[in-house]
């Protein structure tokens, strides 16, 4: 698993050594930098016990809430969004943190509800655990951080057990949701993502551009690709974000679909090594955090690359190992540390 | 020990979490799949779109000339501010940047966007014309944040004589939907095509071919490499016939007036005049965009737009009375010493015809009758002669039918015959109408061009003219009409005592040349007595018109003026063909008169 993680990393590092040499800055050795920052951090998270961090978890949970609303107080904007928190030179993202906090807390409280399937006051507290952080996540505003709290929460969920009543009643209630958020929270630029997603033709110079370009990008790598550095979207920048968000939309350009299924492929490695070590887990907490990380994972990968081909709506969300960006990095090794400190826990009596 | 765990039902779940990442996966796969290889080369094309752009390189359209090289037409650099609106990711913000430099309201540059919009999308639209070179250099200045903004150098048409020559030369639109549409058309949007006059004559020969420039550009249009560029090649220069000295002067005396003139070569069918009044500015229209002027223009009462040297026609009035005397004479219904007697009025099939003279001429013989403009000889004489044969001869003479001149739009005019009333009126045609005919009154209709192009006839001994406006296209008149020359050289005696000896054309006298003319004031609306035309509102007055041509040795020039609403002929019209005639033979007559 570290070893299809270590791939991912070095196929990302040189996307973005493509993807970006056409700037003013080389992100790759930046890149670089964190991935080695990365492996230590995965050391850590491999070593600490996953029993003691859970232990922990309400502690590392509330200090992540504080984190979140210090960054709404006096975070540094990026993009729109004030999701920066600086210290020093150094810059990171406290929402990448709390998404880690919050599978812990979530494996800690659900497992202690030892039963076979939860009760509805659980269900509502598990949601509550979830609910905070990306809550003020979103008020960043961070749409694209604060929708991978809702697959981790419904992957714990449905491991833990729901009653299929409560499924049901819980689909209605995130449809009804959903329309009053559009009607009332949503800001006008992500309607417009939205609708452009619908109809992508509807205004290729505006809203429509990113997708359109990326679209192209990906398109015309047809089977083989066009070559490594090779590919005039990214090249030529007609491509926006190329070297985060769209980095796929690169390699798909410069690898053709061969190296789509490639990234895929290894991606899936990933996922089936990762619910084999929740299957094999030792006990309710192991399975549990390990499906909560996991699926926060999935769902990154499965959302980017969906959205990169133009399947969904754009929204802020990088594809883990490949993207660029510090904090990201962090994560997702942190995420693959504790996923095989589960697993090198399951020998080990506590 | 801890109580038992619930551990296993949670991992039998795992399998179904699994299996729902597994199948997502493998459909995003296919998604890619589907875009990559089975729409891949789709997309190729577009980014090979995204990544070259076309420049097209304006071939520069022919210089056009007068008959001895002064310049009439010619082409100035001009800046033209185009939109990629791929290129901007915040239209509102193009504009408002564009509008500030431009120091022009947003809404305007919104409009013309927003109607060059459906044209092509992916095509840089048209925002604005000829900038000043201060506004060219901001726009370059901002060339890195506004990336959407290009500068096209392009030639902008300039007549230089501007409403001097605007009806001949004509002027540049931009083609339209029609023209795209035609069958191998070699036009592009945004092109410019001869609309009117010369440059619509001539426009495959002026235009030339537009060359390309083809340059990889990246997202923001800066251009990194040139491939497969192509030259433009220039369009063809014209000489004209026209003499720009004459035009001029035509165009001076319609100062404050409404008609046209023609002046032609009678051997050569060279057209030196054209001109029409009230005239416009071709250079507003020579452009793509709209403009109020246009608006304006259209909507003028005196249709400035019209060409009435070819394209208005009008009642010939007593100059018909040149027809009715040459088919009186070729059918030999007359004897020219013969004589009637005029009293001022006649009765003819019991309805009274009145001759412009109250008083009366007298005994009058076909002479004095042309010379003198005598309407009761004429009378008479239509009466003999019959709508029929009358018609022939208007015909020989080249009246009822377009010149084809190398300009289009020409009107063909009217000769009535017995088929026409029958055909376009349903009825027979009454012997009394031809006696309005005979003096040029009725449905006869001709334009200013007909008349020119029928003097020539009569200067150059009875030779179909073939007027053309450029330079060596035409032939000289040699093909002969079917009139009898003595008849026509009897006529021209009486037309040139019309000027020289005291007749209705006086007032084109010169001295030393020999001119040859005839007036004639068309009432505009039937006067049941006699009526002083000064007393009338502008729009009932008389029509003037005085046709003539001159001779000066082997050198000779046909003149119609034609002034609409003028008054008399002789005092309105004859003047302009008598300071044509002065200035054509300026040199001749230096040497006459030490």
């Amino acid at each position: 698993m570290l070893v299809v993680a270590l791939l991912l990393a070095l196929v990302g590092l040189a996307t973005i050594h493509s993807a970006s040499s056409e700037l003013a800055t080389d992100y790759s050795p930046r890149q670089a930098l964190w991935l080695g920052l990365g492996l230590l951090v995965f050391f850590a998270a491999f070593l600490f016990d996953y029993q003691l961090l859970t232990s922990f978890g309400l502690t590392i949970y509330g200090g992540s809430l504080v984190l979140l609303i210090l960054v709404l107080l006096i975070g540094k904007e990026a993009g729109g969004a004030q999701s920066w928190l600086g210290v020093g030179s150094v810059r990171f993202q406290p929402s990448e943190f709390a998404k880690i906090a919050t599978a812990l807390l979530l494996a800690r409280y659900v497992a202690g509800c030892n039963r076979s399937v939860l009760k509805v006051n659980e269900i509502l507290v598990a949601s509550l655990i979830a609910a905070i952080p990306m809550a003020l996540v979103s008020l960043q505003p961070d749409l694209g951080g604060a929708a991978m709290f809702v697959p981790m929460l419904a992957g714990v969920l449905l491991i833990a057990g729901i009653q299929w009543r409560l499924l049901v009643t819980a689909f209605v209630l995130v449809l009804a949701l959903g329309a009053g958020v559009w009607n009332f929270a949503m800001f006008d630029y992500q309607k417009e993502r939205i609708k452009t997603f619908v109809s992508p033709d509807r205004d290729p110079l505006g809203a429509g551009y990113q997708l359109r370009q990326s679209k192209i990008a990906v398109g015309s790598g047809r089977f083989l690709g066009r070559g490594y550095k090779q590919g005039t979207q990214s090249q030529l920048r007609f491509l926006p974000a190329r070297h985060t968000d769209f980095i796929l939309a690169v390699l798909a350009e410069e690898w053709g679909f061969l190296g789509v299924v490639t990234v895929l492929v290894l991606y899936f490695v990933y996922i089936l090594n990762g619910a084999q070590v929740a299957m094999r887990a030792r006990d309710r907490r192991g399975v549990l955090l390990a499906v909560g990380l996991l699926s926060g994972f999935s769902f990154h990968v499965l959302y980017n690359t969906a959205m990169v081909v133009g399947l969904l709506p754009i929204t802020g969300i990088p594809l883990p190992f490949l993207s660029y960006g510090g904090s990201f990095i962090l994560t997702n090794f942190a995420v693959t540390g504790l996923i095989l400190g589960v697993d090198f826990r399951r020998h080990v009596n506590a | 020990m801890r109580v038992r765990e619930h551990r296993e039902e949670l991992v039998l779940r795992l399998p179904v979490l699994r299996a729902v990442f597994s199948t997502l996966l493998v459909l995003v796969g296919g998604a890619y799949w589907f875009v990559q290889v089975v729409h891949g080369d789709f997309y190729l094309d577009l980014a090979e779109n995204n990544r070259l752009r076309k420049y097209p390189l304006k071939a520069p359209r022919g210089l056009i000339r007068d008959r001895v090289g002064r310049l009439l037409v010619r082409n100035i650099p001009s800046y033209d501010l185009l939109m990629a609106r791929d290129l901007s990711t915040d239209v509102q913000g193009s504009l408002t940047f564009a509008a500030k430099t431009l120091d022009l309201p947003f809404e305007e540059l919104e409009a013309v966007l927003r109607s060059g919009k459906s044209k092509n999308q992916f095509r840089p639209t048209l925002l604005a014309e000829d900038l000043s070179l201060s506004q060219v250099a901001k726009f370059s200045a901002q060339a890195l944040g506004h990336p959407e903004f290009e500068i096209e150098v392009g030639h902008r048409r300039l007549n230089v004589q501007g409403p001097n020559t605007a009806h001949f030369l004509g002027y540049l639109r931009e083609v339209s939907a029609a023209d795209l549409a035609r069958p191998g058309t070699s036009y592009r949007a945004g092109d410019l095509i001869g609309r009117t006059g010369i440059e619509e004559a001539f426009d495959a020969r002026l235009r030339g071919r537009d060359g390309e420039r083809v340059v990889t550009v990246d997202s923001r249009g800066r251009p990194r490499r040139e491939t497969r560029s192509k030259l433009a090649l220039p369009g063809e220069d014209l000489t004209l016939t026209l003499d720009l000295e004459l035009q001029e002067e035509a165009a001076r005396y319609f100062i404050g007036r409404v008609g046209a003139v023609v002046a032609l070569d009678p051997k050569s069918g060279e057209v030196l005049t054209l001109y029409s009044a009230p005239s416009y500015d071709p250079n507003l229209f020579s452009r793509r965009l709209d403009y109020a002027e246009w608006q304006e223009l259209l909507a003028d009462a005196n249709h400035p737009l019209q060409n009435r040297s070819i394209q208005s026609t009008y009642s010939p009035g007593s100059i018909f009375k040149i027809v009715v005397a040459l088919a009186g004479l070729g059918e030999g219904v007359i004897d020219p010493v013969e004589t009637v007697r005029c009293t001022g009025s006649t009765k003819i099939y019991g309805r009274r015809f009145r001759c412009w003279k109250r008083a009366g001429h007298g005994r009058v013989n076909l002479h004095k009758a042309i010379k003198e403009s005598c309407d009761i000889y004429f009378y008479y004489l239509g009466q003999t002669l019959g709508i029929e044969r009358i018609a022939r001869y208007a015909r020989i003479l080249g009246l009822g039918q377009k010149v084809n001149l190398d300009i289009a739009g020409e009107k063909a005019g009217l000769i009535p015959d017995i088929k026409w009333k029958l055909r376009a009126r349903g009825e027979p045609w009454f012997p009394g109408e031809t006696i309005s005919v005979a003096i040029g009154q009725g449905p006869v209709l001709v334009t200013p061009l007909q008349l020119a192009a029928m003097m020539s006839t009569i200067a150059n001994g009875g030779y179909r003219v073939l007027p053309h406006g450029l330079m060596g296209s035409g032939k000289t008149a040699t093909q002969p009409i079917d009139l009898n020359p003595a008849h026509l050289a009897r006529v021209k005696r009486a037309l040139w005592s019309v000027v020289n000896e005291g007749g209705t054309g006086a007032s084109a006298f010169v001295e030393g040349l020999d001119v040859v003319g005839k007036t004639s004031t068309v009432q505009v609306i039937e006067q049941k007595t006699w009526v002083n035309n000064r007393d009338l509102p502008f729009k009932q007055r008389d029509h003037a018109w005085f046709v003539s041509f001159a001779t000066l040795g082997e050198r000779q020039l046909a003149v119609a003026v034609f002034v609409e609403h003028g008054g008399a002929g002789s005092r309105v019209a004859a003047p302009l063909a008598k300071n044509l005639y002065e200035i054509y033979f300026r040199d001749q007559l230096a040497l006459l008169s030490p």
